[in-house]
């Protein structure tokens, strides 16, 4: 069957407004924070053979998360094991086709007129699925079996019914498993939503419109990604980064790619990286994938529709056992970091061919803290997690962003009078770092600075971060930003620096954690930078007129005329 | 006696004159003058009532919408603002939630604050999350900055703290300095504009307030001076984001609520008429040049939100939840690169406008997609006042659309449709599907000069029964004026776990907030038998984020009443989540009081004459295409010649002034006592007579 240019377009906006439907589900059913207000979550709707046809991620992570699940349900079960009301579930990296554990997956097969024709899935990032440390988060792991509980693809509704004893066997296995609990409904809800749409659109075109448009939805976004591709010249280029640690005593750890772009395709080979490593940053295929689907689309055409025809014009090559690409029983819970530094190094490589559409390295961490204790109040145990934002690269013609989430992650922070009302913690400051933004012709964005402070009893705390030691570069004779850096009791005899990959550190009664974020490179000399620009960042104290003075070639007479932020 | 309404938007001022007596309405319409609005106001003013011979003196009403302060954001232009905040919290603004805009283009910017970081000012105070004051504001400390900033040519403060929604005494005492010190300056206080928990949203919306304040305020006076020398006595009253409308002084006090009052008029002038005609679920649906606003009405009343932004940046306030969409009858069709039809968003605009004005535009829009199908007359529109070519319209799509893809023009341009319906469609699925409501329990109210071409077909696609066109589609927003309560919420958050709720804690926190506003409604000069309160609670499973509004019953609050609202609460969650659970812990959030002033009603005009049959009203007849027929030969009907009619047979087209509407084959409609199309868009069930 031929689908036109119309079908096409009004079905794909159906399939799309199917995905949209099941994420607005999910994010107000919800119960964890972690769902519904930094929305860790995402929906997408495949054909009945696993490949995407539409995906509302709300982080570019999760593109991986969800690409390896239908197969994986599919090498499990024979077909006539799938019946219509079963749901999947499924969390392993190695086995259940995620990127790390606390990302459970939810998937449930459309029948109709007997027949799979569809699949509809939803993931969502849990606060805590057990192991050893609270968020089971950590980043000094040093097995997957520490990290919590693998969940292969099982079914966890058959035939429309809940089977309690799986759902009994995961909650058992968690920490504050009544929120787990919550969130788990919400993704049921969700996958019954999507069936019930996807069920509709069958109704009214017919199975053989909707399968034929499927198929014409990915070829249609494959020819726009092969069309792009063919505006770029051919050509090899390589780029290398660093990761701080592995979080259990081996680093910097030195990462590569090299982009090979060929007329309509582009190859990413990762083959020349270090053995995967003890710690918990070694990143699995799947979100090996997200990475470079993400760094690709943004920069090659970020209108790209979200299916997975595009997928088919890049080639990924690395081998079992990397760093990228890990396998069994390789630590992966604190692989968010590495995905960002494979996205950065996708934006230098391609900075050498198409330098009009990338930006500098950015703060590409995705740092989080969970803090673990019993509140002094309730007597309850709580979990308590938050993720930071920094600076964002600078591009060719304007500063980076500063204080945003970067690349393969877009989660919001907690609002500070939410944390505080229902955690035992106190914010004290939450600034911007002046001088974090890389100079250049265009500056860097600037990171931010968090200074938490614990009332009233112990607290334990994880901390996942990097861009501590390598800061993010910048590109054309721009500057690299700030690195970031962690501190506790800051301005007291115990101020001590924490390493960026450190579980289990104990914050006592009312002392203070401060997270420092990276901030980002510059973009060209910052000798060429507009005057005007650098009067202004100074009257705001986005620079110190030491930074003026030292990277932008200021004279203390031109400081002088200037109304420099603070100035009394 | 007269009312008038003046509703300005970016191309065209309307002006709707209505007779308190018999109802009969008449619109006018002139080109807004956006250096200064108040010109067109007057001016329109003068000129609608010479045309109706209608004495100056005879206006007891005179409301007016405005997108003074929308634009102002839009273009950066309201007030030198400086804010003052807690220490170590200056940059709350900036950072906002810390998410970039768009996931995947790296080239897109975080919209800019609206007050430099330069004066952002931090004095060392802090109140706890339970409401105690850790730090108690300096008088001196604030003195100081305020000293500082003075010599800075600042216009306006905005003043907010943290949890000073739990307690507003430091916020208080800075105000009080100001008002000691500096009498003249604009200020808001957040405890005061926005009572409400989560601090980056009341800092965003105190912040807007005061940033619109000094500008609109000098609008107001400017507009009042204008309307006075052409004679006009009463006070204008301005539309809200709300749906109501606010006496100058309190707008000037709140702008903000101001921010998007645009499509919120049109939803008031949709229910009035739509409640009149007999219908309380529907769905308003405002098709425009550039963008269609799409909103939800259940039982008469319009769903609120305070999660909206106003051009990026959020604004807390209650307002009538309009979902926007970037397509509308100017929205260019072209074949994208890899051969998917795209309708939008770029658009055409007025000008040059779609290829059939020949003003330069070579491009297919909307428009000439209707052209092409006939649907519109070929040779003029608004009324003759602009002619027009379908030639061009033919030519381009052919070239642009058939040709490439293997079409007949025809077919081409009903894919135009097609595609932009189903933009529609995907967007009345958010605000229905999504929050728990079937769209075929609803009747799509179309209206702006695209929605009644565009409205059975897309009525169709979402299994709606019932379509409802207004007589003058093009005014409705000017008629919402005239029809809209004087109205302001008042919020409280107390976050009460409701196992432990007893009714007096409801009734402490509902009643000073309907004592607030009846203290508020009496300053509008509203008599006591007008005043009404709407009270909800915002309740939530405890650990959720999002809460669920739930009536508050009228009076005093009762142990009844209390179990009632659980149940309710278990209701909304069901509704709007698929699942509720019965043994979870449960927690009140805010409370919320509407304080409304009911304006009286005018009765609407009813049609005299009555007719058999259609055939009066036939002026012409032309060949339009439809998908499920083909080209079939219409007649067309002249809007202003029905009477009211039991049963007018599709396909047909019906045109008046300001709008075309498209009746397709196998459906009917009915003209109603007001004059109202009544479309039935399955062609089955019975006329609003016989029903």
């Amino acid at each position: 069957m031929k689908i036109d240019g119309i079908l096409l377009e009004v079905i794909g906006n159906t399939f799309m407004s199917i995905a949209e439907e099941m994420g607005a589900v999910l994010v107000k059913s919800a119960y964890s924070t972690n769902i519904k207000e930094r929305k860790d979550c995402s929906c997408a709707l495949f054909d009945a053979e696993g490949h995407t046809i539409a995906q509302a991620e709300h982080i570019p992570m999760h593109l991986g998360s969800l690409l390896g699940l239908i197969g994986e349900i599919k090498k499990n079960f024979t077909p006539d094991q799938i019946h219509p009301g079963d749901m999947f579930i499924a969390n392993d990296p190695y086995n259940g086709g995620g990127t790390h554990l606390p990302d459970i997956a939810v998937a449930s097969p459309v029948f109709y007129e007997g027949k799979v024709v569809a699949y509809v899935a939803n993931i969502a990032h849990h606060n805590d699925v057990g192991g050893r440390v609270p968020g089971s988060n950590a980043a000094d792991s040093d097995s997957i079996y520490a990290e919590g509980i693998r969940i292969p693809p099982v079914k966890i509704f058959q035939k429309g019914e809940l089977v309690e004893d799986i759902l009994n066997l995961i909650l058992l296995n968690c920490r504050v498993n009544h929120i787990r609990r919550g969130d788990l409904n919400a993704q049921f809800a969700c996958n019954r939503k999507g069936v019930q749409r996807v069920e509709d659109v069958c109704t009214r075109y017919g199975t053989a419109t909707v399968t034929a448009c499927m198929e014409e939805l990915l070829d249609y976004s494959e020819r726009k990604i092969r069309m792009a591709l063919a505006e770029i010249p051919n050509g090899v280029h390589t780029f290398s980064d660093y990761l701080d640690s592995d979080g259990v005593g081996s680093g910097p750890i030195k990462l590569s790619v090299t982009v090979e772009i060929k007329d309509q395709d582009i190859a990413l080979d990762f083959t020349d990286n270090p053995d995967q490593v003890k710690g918990a940053i070694n990143l699995p295929l799947s979100a090996l994938r997200a990475a470079v689907y993400y760094g690709v689309r943004s920069i090659v055409d970020p209108s790209l529709p979200a299916n997975g025809g595009y997928y088919r014009a890049i080639q990924i090559k690395t081998r079992p056992g990397c760093i990228l690409g890990c396998t069994e029983p390789a630590a992966c819970a604190g692989r968010s970091d590495t995905a960002q530094r494979v996205a950065d190094m996708v934006f230098g490589a391609m900075s050498q061919v198409v330098p009009h559409k990338v930006m500098a390295g950015s703060n590409s961490s995705i740092t989080g803290v969970y803090f673990g204790g019993v509140d002094p109040k309730t007597y309850e145990y709580y979990v308590y997690m938050e993720t930071f934002g920094g600076g964002s690269g600078a591009r060719f013609n304007k500063d980076g962003l500063s204080c945003v989430q970067v690349h393969m992650t877009n989660t919001s922070n907690l609002p500070i009078e939410s944390m505080e009302i229902e955690f035992p913690y106190m914010v004290e400051q939450y600034t911007l770092v002046p001088d974090s933004g890389g100079p250049g012709k265009f500056r860097g964005g600037l990171s931010m600075r968090k200074d938490i402070r614990v009332l009233g009893h112990d607290s334990q705390f994880t901390i996942k971060a990097d861009r501590q030691k390598t800061p993010p570069w910048g590109l054309f004779g721009g500057k690299p930003g700030l690195p970031g850096v962690i501190t506790i009791y800051p301005g007291t005899e115990e101020e001590a620096v924490i390493d960026s990959k450190k579980s289990g550190t104990t914050l006592k009664a009312n002392g203070v954690l401060r997270c420092q974020m990276p901030g980002a490179g510059g973009y060209g000399d910052p000798m060429e930078r507009d005057r005007a620009l650098i009067v202004h960042d100074l009257e705001e104290g986005y620079i110190t007129p030491e930074s003026a003075l030292r990277d932008y070639g200021l004279t203390e007479d031109e400081l002088e005329q200037i109304d420099v932020f603070g100035k009394a | 006696m007269y009312r008038i309404g003046i509703d300005v938007g970016g191309t065209f001022t309307d002006v709707t004159l209505l007779n308190s007596e018999t109802g009969a309405y008449y619109t006018y319409k002139l080109s807004s003058t956006l250096h200064d609005q108040s010109e067109a106001i007057a001016n329109g003013t003068k000129e609608t009532l010479a045309l109706y011979g209608v004495p100056v003196e005879q206006l007891e009403y005179f409301g007016h919408g405005t997108t003074v302060a929308t634009n102002m954001i839009i273009e950066r232009k309201g007030a030198k603002t400086a804010l003052i905040t807690t220490k170590g919290f200056r940059d709350l603004l900036e950072i906002g939630r810390q998410t970039r805009p768009s996931l995947y283009d790296i080239m897109e910017d975080k919209p800019e604050t609206l007050v430099r970081r330069a004066l952002r000012c931090e004095v060392d105070e802090r109140t706890m999350a339970d409401g105690t004051i850790l730090r108690k504001v300096n008088r001196d400390e604030v003195l100081r900055v305020l000293s500082q900033l003075k010599g800075k040519g600042v216009e306006s403060l905005a003043v907010c703290f943290l949890f000073s929604f739990l307690n507003p005494e430091n916020e208080r005492i800075v105000e009080q300095c100001i008002k000691e010190t500096w009498p003249e300056v604009y200020c808001s206080v957040s405890s005061t504009i926005l009572p409400e928990f989560r601090e980056f949203e009341r800092l965003s919306t105190t912040v807007i307030n005061s940033y619109l304040g000094p500008r609109m305020k000098m609008y107001i006076h400017n507009l009042q001076d204008r309307i006075r020398q052409v004679g006009v006595r009463v006070e204008p009253y301005i539309t809200q984001s709300n749906g109501g409308v606010m006496s100058i002084s309190s707008t000037i006090q709140t702008p903000v609520q101001t921010a998007l009052s645009g499509p919120s008029a049109g939803v008031m002038g949709a229910i009035y008429i739509a409640k009149a005609a007999g219908f309380q679920d529907i769905i308003t649906y405002d098709m425009g040049g550039t963008s269609t606003d799409v909103s939800l009405v259940k039982g008469g009343i319009a769903e609120y939100t305070t999660k909206r932004k106003v051009c990026g940046l959020p604004s807390g306030v209650p307002m009538i939840d309009v979902h926007a969409v970037g397509a509308g009858g100017g929205s260019i069709a072209h074949i994208d690169n890899a051969g998917a039809l795209k309708v939008g968003p770029e658009s055409a605009g007025a000008n040059p406008g779609p290829v059939a004005y020949n003003l330069g535009n070579e491009q297919p829009v909307v428009t000439d997609a209707n052209l092409v199908l006939g649907r519109i007359n070929p040779h003029y529109v608004l009324g003759g006042r602009l002619k027009i070519d379908a030639q061009l319209s033919r030519a381009a799509m052919k070239k642009q659309i058939a040709d490439p893809m293997g079409l007949s023009v025809e077919a081409a341009a009903q894919g135009v449709i097609s595609v932009v319906n189903s933009n529609m469609a995907r967007a009345i699925r958010v605000i229905t599907v999504e929050k728990g409501h079937n769209p075929s329990d609803f009747t799509l109210v179309a209206y702006g000069g695209a929605g009644p071409l565009h409205a059975v077909h897309l009525a169709q696609e979402m299994g709606i029964r019932t379509v409802l066109i207004p007589p003058a589609p093009g005014a409705l927003c000017a008629l919402g004026l005239l029809t809209a309560d004087i109205k302001k919420s008042y919020v409280k958050t107390a976050l009460i776990p409701y196992d432990q709720a007893t009714p007096e804690q409801i009734n402490q926190a509902v009643l000073p907030l309907m004592e607030e506003g009846s203290r508020w409604l009496a300053s509008e000069n509203v008599p006591e038998q007008r005043r009404q309160f709407h009270n909800v609670a915002e309740m939530r499973y405890v650990g959720q984020n999002y809460e669920l509004q739930v009536e508050i019953p009228a009076g005093l609050v009762d142990q009844a009443d209390l179990d009632r609202m659980k149940e309710d609460f278990f209701r909304a969650h069901e509704m709007n989540y698929g699942y509720y659970n019965p043994n979870a812990p449960v927690q009140f959030v805010n409370f919320r009081s509407e304080a409304i002033g009911q304006v009286q009603k005018p009765r609407l005009a009813e049609l005299t004459e009555h007719m058999e049959t259609p055939s009066g009203a036939v002026i012409d007849h032309r060949d339009v295409y439809f998908e499920e027929s083909g080209l079939v030969r219409c007649p067309v009907y002249d809007r202003s010649k029905f009477g009211r009619c039991p049963r007018v047979d599709g396909p047909c087209i019906v045109e008046q002034m300001d709008s075309t509407t498209v009746i397709p084959p196998n459906t009917w409609f009915e003209v109603d006592i007001h004059g109202n199309l009544i479309v039935n868009a399955f062609g089955d069930g019975k006329g609003g007579d016989e029903a």
